[in-house]
């Protein structure tokens, strides 16, 4: 019903990075709800303590890599849920660069802030 | 016609038809119980004022074992009231012609048993599509997305001579066995909510159709390639959310979601590999 | 002829009572997601308070930065603690719902979809009510 497509418009990739974000997110996210809220709760948390976790190179690294896929997944999702309900054209355009733009800020926000906690400790 | 609302409930006893009496033999092998089964039927004609305003009618009709709901809406026109309007032709489960959205479900008219539905058996026209009368519903829409993924054999190379049969190994009939099976009835597409949009998706029909040629090996691996691009275009399998809806719906029993799956799964290594 | 008649959305939303384990499964998995990626936003900005906050090592020893007393103050509130039981089980079901949906992408069990669906709901039930006493502070938890 429309024209041909080229490889990188293809919904492929976004198909199946959402399946891989998702499996990385099973882990991260179930680690994450284990972590800090069986283990640690989050009624005692102080800016110390996850000075303390953030310090640890292995936890910066994970919590950068579920940032990244719970953005990537999340905003994609938000996407595919507006093109099923037939988001289309120009709006289309315009919609995924607002979420580009709002998964970039966000990104970059949680770095500052795992950047920061991490800096505490020195 | 000019009934008023009051007249629009049409009971057997004014038809006339059935006799009461159990002991006398009838010819017709379908033979009477004497039951009666209620059904609420979907009516609007715009060519009648009182019909203008879409809403239900009730009507009362005496069943027989094995009655279908086919069979139900025919005695419902021959005998209560001749403007009920459907859609059938074979009456047997081949023309596909009788899809309709029986108790909250798609469902071919031909092949549901009244017996098996929760009473008053509500009857309604196919959803996502636009009315014509009654039962009728407009299908455009839908045969326009089954044009779309160019639904013919449509081999690469042409027969060695023209009177060559082209045979195909028993696997590859399996594979593509089931999704033969369609009849082109709608219910899947009327079932799935972002097919509801035809602008956004194909829907399972059209996309199982394009399976049905694409893992059909005799059309060869170019046309194998162009069959993938058409099935995944922007309102293509990657619309597919796995409701489960169409394949619950199929009356030929098609797993739908499993031969979109399959071009999902196809057309995703195809993009991955670059060697 | 008259104009064809259009039923509208009532084809879509009134007919809930109908839906199948597949299609509750579709809305569950989307209404969690959208307060998955909500809370992402959410909760990111509430963090954002460590910037300002590593700055002043004394409060930080103190307990008494910026960060600590937001998110305390914030556990503190009864409606958090039981918005976060919510999350948990928004969490848990998509997590759980997820690995249904994968394993339907892989082609695997297609046919048994429906109970992978009620599966999913018994598991996000279970883990949720166990979770309870984590979340609510030990004085609402009768157990």
């Amino acid at each position: 019903m429309t024209d041909r497509r080229s490889r990188f418009e293809s919904g492929s990739i976004a198909w199946f990075l959402q399946r891989v974000t998702a499996v990385v997110l099973l882990f991260t996210l179930g680690f994450h709800f284990l972590w800090l809220h069986f283990v640690n709760h989050a009624a005692e948390v102080t800016l110390w303590g996850s000075a303390l976790r953030m310090d640890r190179f292995v936890y910066f690294i994970m919590i950068v890599v579920f940032l990244v896929t719970a953005a990537y997944h999340g905003l994609n999702g938000i996407y595919n849920a507006l093109l099923n309900h037939g988001l289309s054209g120009r709006r289309r355009t315009v919609v995924f660069w607002l979420l580009t733009i709002a998964g970039t800020v966000l990104v970059i926000q949680g770095i500052r802030i795992a950047v920061a906690m991490a800096g505490v400790i020195s | 016609m000019s009934d008023s609302d009051a007249d629009r409930t049409i009971r057997p006893e004014t038809s006339g038809l059935n006799s009461e009496d159990p002991e006398e033999p009838e010819s017709d092998v379908t033979e009477s119980t004497g039951e009666t089964v209620t059904l609420r039927i979907f009516r609007y004609d715009p060519e009648v004022e009182s019909k203008q305003d879409a809403g239900f009618d009730t009507f009362r009709i005496p069943t027989h074992e094995g009655m279908t709901i086919l069979d139900a809406l025919i005695e419902a026109r021959d005998e209560q009231d001749p403007s009920l309007t459907f859609r059938h032709s074979c009456r047997q489960g081949v023309c596909g012609s009788d899809a309709l959205f029986i108790n909250g479900s798609q469902r071919l008219g031909c092949k549901t048993q009244v017996s098996e539905l929760k009473e008053p058996i509500q009857i309604e026209p196919l959803p996502h599509h636009p009315v014509v009368k009654d039962l009728v519903v407009d299908m455009d829409s839908f045969y326009e997305r089954m044009r779309a993924v160019e639904p013919y054999f449509d081999p690469d190379d042409p027969p060695p001579d023209e009177l060559t049969e082209r045979y195909q190994s028993r696997e590859n009939r399996e594979d593509v066995k089931l999704s033969t099976r369609c009849i082109w009835c709608g219910a899947c597409t009327s079932s799935c909510t972002i097919a509801s949009n035809e602008d956004v998706y194909l829907g399972p029909a059209a996309i199982n159709k394009g399976y049905r040629f694409y893992a059909d090996e005799r059309e060869g691996e170019d046309r194998a390639e162009e069959r993938l691009e058409i099935l995944q275009e922007h309102d293509g399998v990657w619309r597919c959310q796995t409701q489960f809806s169409c394949t619950n719906v199929c009356p030929q029993d098609i797993p739908l979601t499993e031969h979109i799956q399959q071009i999902k799964r196809d057309a995703t290594k195809a993009d991955l590999r670059f060697w | 002829m008259g104009a064809p008649y259009d039923r509208g959305l009532i084809e879509d939303f009134g007919r809930f009572r109908y839906f199948s384990a597949g299609m509750w499964a579709w809305v569950l998995h989307k209404v969690t997601g959208w307060v998955l990626i909500g809370y992402l936003f959410a909760h990111i900005a509430v963090l954002s308070t460590a910037i300002p906050a590593a700055s002043d090592p004394e409060a930080i020893a103190a307990g008494t930065d910026l960060y600590t007393r937001t998110i305390q103050g914030l556990e503190g509130i009864f409606l958090v603690r039981v918005l976060e039981v919510g999350l948990l089980a928004a969490a848990v079901f998509h997590m759980t719902n997820g690995i249904r949906l994968l394993l339907v992408d892989l082609g695997i069990g297609l046919e048994r979809e429906a109970e992978g669906f009620y599966v999913s709901v018994a598991v996000t039930a279970v883990i949720t009510v166990l979770s309870i006493p984590v979340f609510l502070p030990p004085e609402v938890v009768p157990w």
